[in-house]
């Protein structure tokens, strides 16, 4: 079949499916769950179908390109553009999507709004598709908001508990202020290179034609900040584990809010070195801030939450030093291993009836096998151990760190290392904690004492995505376990065209396959910008440190682990930092006290502007002008309405009248 | 006449040609013999009928649309010329009746009155809508006019034990055949100006559109020309609603059957808009002096009343009537632009002609299901919390009511920009200004009708309990999945208004 139809089928399964639900099924419960979850199958098919089809060149252009509007030279094309950066990202949603609708049917089995809920995840796979296929800014902007409202709708799933609303509102409204530096960069844009449209852009950039642009770059940055959640937009990620855990795991932790990274990786070329530098600092930095902030909560979903802060900010580090292909790779990883612990913790939620505190968990290991060993599969991937997923992104993202700031000569990039590789000490501190604190010991509660192992709709997933994705989907990347199958179309666990961009980022034209796309770069700041792992892995062999990059991440990992088990025991009922240190444990919590800044500004300076703003509205506009205006066409309508008698002797006179008019008219006399 | 005059005359006669006007008056003839011999217990297929024949027609003629259609040339001796726009109007008539006839089931099925008839009248009224707008010749012309609006006389009125149906009837009986008078006088003079063979060009076939059309253009300036075309002009805006011939519209509407108030203003008002389109850019081209600034002064007051008098009406057949009133007036915009000859004018109108129809239908959709027994008392109060009893009604009114003011990304919307952008490359800037005025004016009443239906609560308390208004049961999956189509193909419209219509 033609990949253009696929495209078009890929995106229409899940709009038909969110329709179908919103109007037959809002109270379908069970049939709602079904349609949904056939929808995510088929997409699951469809993608791999694409994948499998592909023969690596990028399709775009106008045969994959509808016009939408067009006003003169003006014009807003709908379409797609499918590399290998879409096809690793088409493959994550599609196939880690799938599992979590699987993995909702169970967990939501006692829930009584399963068509609202189903629908809205629905809407999400819609709105992700879009966000991976779409050709130009315009189009990707508006997924981007389709997106932001799916995942208000589902944060908001449980909309009668206060702070379940409260948090999608926030959600809503932080990602506004994202997306308005978004959309004024896209038009800055447009303004600038006269087409929004990726390839074009491209184009444009290869040819030396136009110069990329940092003013561009940095707002629709923003764009990336609100998404993925970076300072200083980072507060409403952890209230949004109000959600439903399958919309945490799905949403806020490997589809969405990667979406960020992803739209940076997409317009990498028309990222100056300015602006990647910026974003390495900010992720950076919140990589190992999140990590320490996880530490001060006890609600194991928030703790998870600022995990996926910290990785989001790994993602960050490695596109700010120029490695795309790496970004994106720890992206998929990530979407493995994360949505497996947001998984886990579903499954543990939903066993403990909906307890959330770690501290009333405990001994949940013998109580919930499948649950345990997933849970402990995902936390040695996530902590980068050698041999599973994460180590072969994470440790690369921190020695590629050291490498460029050898290869540059440039100290600063050897601060960028310290920060990450102490986020590497706080993964394993917190994930050690967790691990420690639900799954070892004694059940601190009575809900745990009667938990029992989830049924196959939700361990099934847990197997697939914790056991064998979590441990084998970074093999492609290893030296000795890329083998390859199905004629080649998959290495290792993946599709190959889905490992192609993680392993080689932009350079893939060097061997030929992707010629005339971005390798060309007219100021690359060091010698594997715009690649991915292999490039990454060239600068770690030249810094000639390779050594002692491994072994102190490895150091840090067990230290982590280690301490953790000292520190806070097995299955403790208490934070045993919160009892000795409550002045640090509090800070942890606190998160930077940005929830308090912000509400501070909105209270004491936006609201009063507000205020004084709204007094102006009241007198001028909606007195003087509106109410002024209205008035007076009232008045005419209570005339002209008055016209209408009813008589119908005076309706003949208004068509003599009329005709009297016309002819007056006719002869020149008007 | 010799003889071979006469065998080159049925030459041209190519029934083949009308096959769809030839198929809808089949189709009425079908429900009628079914009327005469079906069993009464088996009469509830005729609607059936009615419908799924149109459907059928529709989807051979929507099917057709696409191909290339080349203009026949003048068929039946100069009666009839196909243009451009003949298939789209094919389709728009026969998607417009199947609709009315819907509608008319679910109105029928709460009145105690004969069936069959309206669906058979409703049919015929189209089939001669659709030969209206390709009549090439005044008697055509007349003769299907008149077809028209002598099943309306029968139709508004259909509702006999109504005193409002009633009155409306007898209210469009005598307004239509004065205007009906004023149009054949009009027609009289043109023939008796064009006869004379003391004028340049005088012709013999003075009916005829083109020979009528080369003799104005020798001509323009003979009184009795300008006269003739402004009695006709006065007969069409009576079609129409245009300003000083609206005076009916609120009236006739509310009293008229809520199906039959749908016709008048979808089917009735595009058929007069295509006449026209037709007599500006054809026999009256010449007259451009005079018919725009004639046009231009009733589009601006027909706008402008049209919106200012809606405002304050709480009942809604009539806020549809006056707001149709405004929606011939931004339509007018449209064939000013088109005498001045600007081509993109002729397919704004149509486009705008064919949003109107979506967003109209979804609108009276609504209504109809809401309406009780006494159909013209339908007021505003009446959709009070509407969203919260009925959703999904709610949201297709949100919709219809959206997209009639005009709201992206509705196919209004575009209509409206299609025709401003008309507008404007004709250099009509106060035409332009007051339709804005009149938009602007709109969304008052337009939104009004929304906050009811989403916002206002029943001022006192004791109100909830005891509802002066009917109170409809659920909506049945077949009003669901076409109000739906409607809204549907009304949010597409506005969203890939590209390629409908080439461009």
């Amino acid at each position: 079949m033609d990949t253009l139809a696929l495209f078009n089928i890929l995106l229409f399964i899940p709009l038909v499916s969110a329709g179908i639900i919103a109007l037959f099924l809002r109270r379908g419960g069970i049939v709602a769950a079904g349609v949904s979850v056939l929808a995510a199958l088929g997409i699951a098919v469809v993608s791999f179908m694409i994948l499998f089809g592909w023969n690596g060149e990028p399709l775009g252009g106008d045969h994959y390109s509808y016009t939408w509007l067009e006003f003169g030279t003006y014009q807003i094309n709908l379409g797609y553009y499918f590399t290998y950066e879409s096809a690793t990202m088409l493959a994550v949603v599609a196939f880690v999507g799938f599992f979590i609708h699987v993995f909702s049917v169970g967990y939501m089995d006692d829930d009584q709004n399963k068509g609202r809920f189903f629908g809205g995840l629905s809407i999400f796979m819609f709105s992700m598709l879009g966000i991976v296929l779409a050709s130009n800014l315009f189009m990707i902007f508006i997924f981007w908001e389709l997106v932001g409202f799916s995942s208000y709708m589902l944060i908001a799933h449980y909309w009668d508990k206060d702070f379940a609303a409260a948090a999608s509102k926030k959600a809503f409204i932080v990602n506004r202020i994202g997306d308005f530096g978004f959309l004024v960069g896209i038009a800055w844009a447009y303004h600038y290179f006269g087409t929004a449209d990726f390839a074009e852009i491209n184009a444009l950039i290869a040819s030396g034609e136009k110069h990329a642009v940092t003013g561009i770059g940095l707002l629709l940055m923003c764009g990336f900040l609100g998404k993925s959640a970076q300072f200083p937009l980072q507060v409403w990620l952890t209230d949004a584990m109000a959600g439903p855990t399958p919309v945490s795991a799905l949403i806020h932790a490997a589809t969405m809010v990667a979406a960020g990274v992803y739209f940076m990786v997409r317009i990498f070329f028309l990222l100056t070195p300015d602006v990647l530098e910026v974003i390495m600092w900010i992720c950076a930095a919140m990589a190992m801030l999140a990590g320490f902030w996880a530490l001060g909560q006890s609600d194991i979903k928030k703790s998870l939450a600022y995990s996926t802060l910290s990785h989001l900010g790994y993602m960050g580090t490695a596109l700010g030093l120029g490695f795309p292909g790496l970004a994106i790779m720890h992206m998929a990883m990530h979407a493995c291993f994360k949505a497996t612990l947001f998984l886990c913790s579903g499954s543990v939620i939903h066993a403990c009836h909906h307890e959330q505190d770690m501290f009333k968990m405990g001994g949940l290991w013998k109580k919930m096998p499948i649950t345990g060993t997933a849970f402990l599969f995902a936390t040695l991937s996530i902590a980068a151990v050698p041999m599973f997923a994460g180590y072969y992104s994470k440790d690369t993202i921190i020695g590629a760190a050291f490498g460029v700031g050898a290869e540059t000569g440039n100290s600063a990039y050897y601060g960028v290392w310290a920060l990450v590789l102490i986020a590497a000490l706080t993964t394993s501190l917190y994930m050690g904690r967790m691990f420690y604190v639900v799954f070892l010991g004694k059940p601190n509660s009575e809900k745990a004492e009667h938990a029992h192992e989830s049924n196959l709709w939700m361990t099934v997933p847990l197997i697939v995505l914790g056991i064998f994705l979590s441990l084998g989907a970074g093999w492609f990347a290893s030296s000795t376990l890329d083998f390859k199958w199905a004629n080649g179309e998959m290495t290792a666990m993946l599709p190959t065209d889905a490992t192609t961009f993680m392993m080689d980022g932009y350079d893939v034209a060097e061997d030929g396959s992707h010629a005339g796309d971005t390798a060309h770069h007219v100021d690359k700041p060091h010698h594997g910008y715009g690649g991915g792992f292999t490039a990454a892995h060239h600068a770690i062999d030249a810094s000639g440190q390779k050594t002692m990059l491994e072994g102190s991440s490895f150091a840090m990992m067990l230290l982590g682990f280690i301490f953790t088990f000292f520190y806070y025991g097995l299955g403790p009922s208490k934070d045993k930092l919160q009892t000795q240190l409550p002045g640090l444990y509090n800070a942890l919590a606190k998160h930077g006290w940005f929830d308090d800044i912000y509400d501070w500004y909105v209270a004491e300076v936006q609201e009063r502007f507000a205020n004084i703003l709204a007094t102006l509205d009241q007198l001028l506009i909606s007195g003087l002008l509106v109410r002024g205006t209205a008035g007076v066409a009232g008045l005419f309508g209570m005339v002209s309405r008055s016209l209408h008698v009813g008589n119908i002797h005076g309706y003949v006179y208004w068509f003599l009248a009329g005709v009297l008019f016309f002819g007056a008219f006719a002869l020149g006399m008007l | 006449m010799n003889y071979n005059g006469f065998q080159e005359l049925a030459a041209t006669n190519q029934w083949s040609a009308i096959w769809p006007e030839l198929s809808m008056a089949g189709i009425g003839l079908l429900v009628l013999c079914l009327d005469l011999f079906l069993p009464s217990s088996r009469k509830r297929l005729i609607p059936l009928v009615a419908i799924f024949g149109q459907l059928a027609l529709l989807a051979v003629l929507v099917m057709g649309c696409g191909c290339a259609t080349e203009s026949t040339g003048p068929l039946f001796g100069g009666m009839i010329e196909s243009g451009p726009y003949t298939p789209y109007m094919r389709a728009f008539f026969v998607l417009s009746s199947t609709l009315v006839c819907y509608l008319g089931v679910s109105y029928l099925s709460r009145q105690n009155l004969p069936r069959s008839e309206f669906y058979l009248l409703t049919i015929f009224v189209s089939g001669a809508m659709m030969l209206l707008v390709q009549s090439s010749n005044f008697v055509m012309l007349f003769v299907s006019l008149e077809t028209v609006t002598i099943g309306f006389y029968v139709l508004v009125s259909y509702c006999r034990y109504s005193p409002f149906s009633l009155e409306a009837g007898l209210k469009y009986l005598i307004l239509g055949a004065l205007s009906s008078a004023i149009l054949l006088f009009g027609i009289v003079l043109l023939y008796g100006a064009a006869s004379n063979p003391a004028l340049a060009q005088s012709t013999t076939d003075s009916m005829n559109f083109a020979a009528l059309g080369k003799f104005i253009a020798a001509t323009p300036e003979e009184p009795l020309v300008l006269v003739g075309a402004v009695l006709v002009l006065c007969g069409i805006c009576f079609k129409i609603g245009a300003v000083p011939f609206q005076i009916w519209v609120p009236d006739v509407y509310q009293g008229a059957p809520t199906p039959v108030t749908a016709f008048l203003a979808v089917s009735s008002k595009a058929a007069g808009f295509l006449v026209l389109m037709n007599l500006v850019a054809g026999p009256f081209a010449a007259l451009s002096k005079l018919t725009v600034p004639l046009l231009s002064a009733i589009a601006i007051i027909t706008i402008l009343f049209g919106n200012i008098t809606a405002l304050g009406q709480r009942n809604v057949k009539r806020v549809i009537g006056l707001s149709g009133i405004a929606h011939a007036g931004y339509l007018l915009v449209g064939v000013v632009a088109m005498a001045v000859g600007v081509a993109l004018a002729p397919w704004a109108i149509i486009f705008y002609l064919f949003a109107y129809l979506f967003a109209s239908f979804a609108v009276f959709g609504v209504m109809v299901h809401l309406a009780g027994v006494e159909d013209e008392i339908q007021e505003i109060d009446h959709y009070q919390k509407l969203a919260e009893r009925q959703p999904f009604l709610a949201g297709v009114l949100a919709i219809g009511l959206g997209s009639l003011a005009g709201i992206p990304p509705l196919a209004g919307f575009i209509g409206k920009l299609l025709l401003f952008i008309a507008a404007f490359q004709a250099e009509l800037y106060t035409l332009l200004g007051a339709a804005i005025i009149g938009v602007v004016i709109s969304v008052y009443y337009y939104f009004g009708w929304m906050r009811e239906a989403f916002f206002i609560k029943p001022a006192l308390p004791g109100d909830e309990a005891r509802p002066s208004y009917p109170m409809p049961g659920a909506v049945g999956i077949i009003h669901k999945l076409t109000l739906g189509l409607l809204v549907v193909i009304t949010v597409l419209m506005g969203l890939f208004q590209r390629g409908i219509f080439g461009g």
